[in-house]
């Protein structure tokens, strides 16, 4: 899909992002415990909302199922995801055959998996690019700041799903391209938000300190800055592989993703929606996998989100 | 429109719970004059044409077909029947063929068809400085010459004994002296209303037509993007008729009570084609491994969901002198495995297969073969393409790629392809024995003599030729209940080789 | 506030020259022989060097970047290699398609995104606000493809038959000539953007609903029917506005998808089949095109926040 641009990226007025609740929100309804000693993890306050948790399900299960039904795809299902088990668009096994005649179910299982890890490759490839570029704009600030906000607006101002086609238009179809340019068009998006978080810190005592111990700049930066910036960028990159996921899923089922006979859940979308009023599940199983998928991600992001937010969410 | 009360119920694509309810057709009275029959086809593109000698895509050929008339023309049971032609006969030496035109035929002006008319369109479909479809063919073709208003003689600078297997293409179709694409002029059962390239063509009946028909008074040939848009058009009454359905939808189209398939068998060939120029594909013995690599039932299986005949790597079915005495080649893993070894490859094969949406069922075929050769050690990496790359400038050139050929008998076909003068030498085929028979073969007018030849010339294709030709695919095309006049055609062309003159609109109680 | 508005507007300018330049270098990496692909197989060596001195192609690449860019001024898109004629007539008609969809795919998602965020509001808290809240957070994280052939599966195919699942009139004939075909594609569109609309406006009437004009509105007696809609949803309108707005512009691209699982003929279509076909000037014609409503919708919301802000605006 098409990354919808968050109001909070607006160059403009500041906005409140209206998918993470105000404090106000965050209150209502959950137990406020004032607590004078350490607030609990990051993790343990994502789990201890209903979305955390029904994020963190929703998201282990598809991704269980990714990496396991290969391997488990033989043998439930009695056929190899290449193998031929009868016409197509029949009704034989468990979930019926393809446009080809092969079973649905085996390629189902086998489907997730590079999915999944072209998806968190690329969210690792926007993250580290666009959270360096950020970082070093906000702390060279200046002239170099200017350069690379000027060069993300010029990156932003093209949507995402166009970026990708031209780049396949001339490098073609391939794993390697579809993980690099979704990683480069969330790298701007990446930076605003390190960049903005950076800011915050810069001015800090414990960098100035460090500062004026001559601490070479790259170890303030990895040292300082990195670790103090972890929660906004985490809340991002939860929102980016949402969005990674969609994109790399759409591409293939615009048959410029993963080629044929790969089997793959947004290829088979494709491949199999002509026969959907007769053979519904090659369509209907790689559909629901992603939507969960998705949705998980994202319940993931907004709870994290949330726990970044206040360190009295998720009691109890 | 009848269309539209039909269809007005019903919209979206069928559903497995059953369709909505069938008007009530009465189709016992026989053909009825009136109504427009629209007919939705795909594959369109502004390079449409209506000029009679050049059609290209299959819309082309709809047009052609019911806009012009040839002398002959092979009909349902791919028997040769005669047309604007009354006779056409060859002299002793097949060195001279004599055309006898119909009388009383007249153009879509008003004028009369004579025998200056065929003389024209001869000289236009040979024309060295733009030579037409049929040119190939007609090489031999020294000039034509009228020898009254009736009669036309075929002077050949060499003999050949099948010449009207030639002049019956639907691309060599009889135009008026003078005759001007723009404004298209023809002797058929249809004129041209309207044209619009990729998207419509809209034709009203010839109602001097000199044959049965036409009964519609309206054609309407409306072009659709893709395989989707045009079943649904087909489901929601917004055509009438489809060309050519995917053969995976077959059974659920069918099932639909408003709807008639017209599935007809045909010697339609989809084959796999290996370059016999270039390595690894020089070594016969590699080109037999391959052939022998194919699972060709589970072929058609998987690509034409069991709607087509296997074959054996020879073409033209339907001709009578096709040896079908030949041992039907199987699938035999060892002896391709054996016959890799000996040609130098012990460990297995890798080639590239290029391949493109041509026709219905090609990619599909590139993948399914691509499974089946594995188990003989075979790797086959499918570079899927463009048509407009697969028809740029590589075409013909591919090492290792697919075409697509309609029925035609041996002769007509083998100097399309396998000749070293051939338009679509797709296989880089050449070779003198075979060029030297084939020639006899066009020279030779005892037919049982020339069909010892052609089985002999099929049998060295079978033993070496460089094409994997591994089912003939069936034409199925949809219709609605209440079109009639629609007859299965074996020449592979839709909706009964597309000679709308014979279709009728039934009345709806 | 004028000056703001000024800066904005040349930094667009300043944007879309540098995405002209981005696009463009697509056609330099391309291989192959745009000549030879135009004319197929009438090329021979003086048609090939007569097309090539037609379409400029014998020039160094900066010059060509030049004609091109002017040649968009005046519309003059090039030449397409897979339809051999201009690209501008083969866009002509698409455009006005894709624009049909995006006009009601706003005119329906505003009204119902403004009217759920309000809802939401005014019962914050409770049921009706979580539930609104858990759709929000699903849809947002749906790829439109996702959402797309839910719709075709439970309307058009499996479930009801009532619409068409795809768009089945022939070229030729303008997409309103059925009405039924675009209903679907429409609702898709919608959902994917009336969440956003709904959260931006649900948490800005809530900050105006705690606002102290309400409460004076309020104090007065006035009903609330009133309060809501004479007091508090005006001075929400602002900043949703540029939701809004942004919500618009990520319209541009984000019907490519869409158009493809409906088969739309507009240019998100047009677009895809370029790719497909490696026909260079159309995906150029086609970014830009999108490009240029994309800055251009940006801009006009970051103007629309920047009048609607109180603040900036009286410090003209």
């Amino acid at each position: 899909m098409s990354e919808n641009p968050r109001p909070d990226e607006l160059g403009g007025a500041a906005v409140s992002a209206p998918l993470q609740p105000s404090s106000a929100d965050a209150a209502v309804g959950a137990d406020v415990k004032e607590s004078a000693s350490k607030p609990r993890s990051l993790m343990r306050r994502v789990w201890g909302q209903s979305e955390g948790r029904v994020g963190i399900i929703l998201t282990g299960v598809i991704v269980l199922l990714a990496f396991l039904g290969p391997l488990l795809a033989p043998v439930l299902t009695v056929y190899a995801p290449t193998e031929f088990a009868d016409r197509p668009f029949q009704s034989t096994g468990l979930f019926g055959t393809d446009d080809l005649g092969r079973s649905v179910a085996s390629r189902f299982l086998a489907g997730g998996m590079l999915l999944v890890l072209y998806s968190v490759a690329a969210t690792a490839i926007g993250m580290v690019v666009g959270a360096a570029f950020g970082i070093i704009a906000a702390y060279a600030g200046g002239a170099t700041d200017a350069i690379i906000m000027r060069i993300n607006d010029v990156l932003l101002a093209i949507p995402q799903l166009v970026f990708a086609m031209l780049a396949i238009v001339v490098l073609g179809p391939q794993g390697w391209v579809l993980i690099l340019v979704i990683g480069l068009t969330h790298a701007p998006r990446i930076a605003r938000v390190a960049r903005a978080a950076t800011l915050s810190v810069i001015n800090e005592d414990y960098i100035r300190a460090a500062e004026m111990y001559a601490m070479p700049r790259s170890r303030i930066i990895l040292r300082e800055i990195v670790p103090n910036i972890t929660g906004p960028l985490s809340v991002e990159a939860g929102l980016r592989l949402t969005y990674s996921i969609g994109s790399i899923a759409s591409l293939s089922f615009l048959g410029l993703g993963m080629q044929p006979p790969t089997a793959d859940w947004g290829l088979m979308i494709n491949e199999n929606r002509i026969a959907l009023s007769i053979q519904p599940w090659g369509v209907i199983l790689p559909v629901a996998a992603i939507a969960v998928l998705t949705i998980g991600t994202n319940l993931l992001a907004d709870a994290t989100a949330r726990a970044n937010a206040s360190t009295n969410v998720g009691n109890a | 429109m009848l269309g539209g009360a039909v269809g007005a119920g019903s919209l979206g694509l069928l559903a497995a719970c059953g369709p909505g309810p069938a008007a009530r057709v009465d189709m016992s009275g026989g053909p009825r004059s009136g109504g427009v029959l629209r007919v939705g086809l795909s594959g369109g593109s502004s390079a449409d044409t209506v000029d009679a000698h050049i059609p290209v895509n299959s819309g082309d050929s709809a047009r052609v077909i019911n806009l012009y008339d040839t002398l002959l023309l092979r009909g349902d049971d791919f028997e040769l029947v005669y047309r604007l032609a009354e006779s056409f006969e060859p002299n002793d030496e097949a060195t001279v063929w004599t055309a006898t035109i119909r009388q009383g035929v007249v153009f879509h002006d008003g004028k009369p068809l004579t025998a200056d008319d065929v003389v024209f369109t001869f000289e236009r479909i040979t024309d060295p400085d733009d030579p037409k479809s049929g040119a190939a063919g007609l090489g031999m073709l020294d000039e034509v010459v009228a020898i009254d208003d009736h009669t036309v003689e075929f002077r050949l600078s060499e003999p050949n004994s099948v010449l009207d297997d030639t002049v019956g293409q639907y691309s060599a179709g009889i135009v008026p002296r003078g005759y001007d694409p723009e404004n298209p002029i023809g002797t058929g059962p249809f004129k041209l209303q309207s044209f619009d390239p990729g998207q419509s063509t809209v034709l009203v009946a010839n109602h001097d037509y000199w044959d049965e028909g036409p009964y519609l008074d309206e054609l309407h040939l409306l072009n659709f993007n893709d395989t989707d848009a045009v079943i649904n058009a087909l489901l929601s009454s917004q055509v009438d008729c489809v060309g050519q359905i995917p053969l995976s939808l077959v059974d659920v189209i069918g099932s639909d009570e408003r709807m008639e398939i017209l599935n007809s068998e045909t010697g339609m060939w989809l084959p796999f084609t290996m370059r016999g120029d270039k390595e690894p594909f020089d070594d016969v013995r590699v080109r037999q491994a391959m052939r022998l690599a194919v699972d060709r039932p589970g072929m058609i299986e998987q690509v034409f969901s069991g709607h087509g005949q296997i074959a054996n790597d020879m073409f033209a079915p339907y001709d009578p002198d096709y040896p079908s005495d030949l041992p039907q080649r199987e699938q035999d893993i060892a002896e391709a495995k054996r016959l890799l070894t000996e040609a130098g490859y012990p460990d297995g094969l890798t080639v590239e297969l290029v391949t493109a949406p041509i026709q219905s069922g090609a990619v599909e075929a590139a993948q399914v073969f691509a499974q089946q050769a594995k188990a003989a050690g075979i790797t086959i990496d499918i570079r899927r393409v463009d048509t407009t790359t697969f028809f740029g400038e590589n075409y013909l050139q591919w090492d290792f790629a697919q075409s697509f050929w309609y029925t035609r008998n041996f002769v007509p076909q083998a100097v399309s392809c396998v000749l070293e003068e051939s338009p679509f030498n797709e296989t880089g085929y050449v070779d003198d024995e075979f060029t030297d028979r084939l020639d006899r073969i066009r020279a030779e007018l005892n037919p049982r003599v020339r069909g010892e030849l052609i089985r002999q010339a099929q049998h060295q294709l079978y033993d070496e030729g460089g094409y994997i030709i591994w089912g003939f695919g069936n034409q199925v095309d949809a219709y609605q209940n209440y079109v009639g006049g629609f007859v299965e055609n074996s020449t592979g062309l839709p909706l009964s080789g597309y000679t709308f003159r014979r279709n009728w609109m039934g009345e709806v109680s | 506030m004028t000056k703001l508005i000024l800066r904005r507007l040349v930094l667009s300018v300043f944007i879309l020259l540098a995405v002209s330049v981005l696009v463009f270098c697509a056609t330099l990496l391309l291989p192959g022989d745009p000549a030879r692909a135009i004319l197929g197989q009438q090329a021979t060596p003086e048609r090939i060097a007569a097309l090539n001195a037609q379409l400029n192609l014998d020039q160094p690449a900066v010059v060509r970047y030049f004609l091109w860019l002017g040649g968009l001024f005046v519309g003059d898109f090039g030449m397409s290699t897979a339809f051999g004629g201009p690209v501008s007539e083969l866009l002509g008609e698409r455009i006005t398609a894709s624009l049909v969809l995006m006009v009601l795919a706003a005119v329906v998602s505003i009204p119902v995104g403004l009217f759920f965020g309000i809802w939401s509001a005014l019962h914050r808290g409770g049921r009706r606000d979580r539930a609104v809240t858990w759709v929000s957070l699903t849809l947002a994280a749906l790829p439109e493809f996702v959402i797309g052939i839910a719709l075709v599966t439970i309307f058009a195919t499996s479930v009801f038959q009532i619409l068409p699942a795809v768009t089945m009139a022939p070229p030729g004939t303008p997409v309103w000539a059925i009405p039924s075909q675009l209903i679907l594609p429409t609702i898709t569109l919608a959902l994917v953007v009336a969440p956003y609309i709904a959260r931006m406006m649900r948490a800005t009437m809530i900050d105006v609903l705690d606002s102290g004009y309400v409460e004076m509105a309020r104090l007065k007696g006035v009903p609330e029917r009133q309060v809501v809609l004479r007091h508090a949803v005006p001075h929400a309108i602002g900043p949703v506005a540029q939701v809004i707005a942004i919500q618009l512009a990520w319209l541009a691209g984000g019907v490519v998808v869409v158009e493809f699982l409906f088969r739309y003929p507009g240019i998100g279509q047009a677009l895809i089949d370029a790719v497909n076909f490696r026909d260079v000037q159309v995906v150029q014609a086609v970014s830009m095109i999108v490009a240029i409503v994309y800055v251009v919708v940006n801009l006009l919301a970051d103007i629309v926040g920047i009048l609607a802000n109180p603040k900036l605006r009286s410090a003209a």
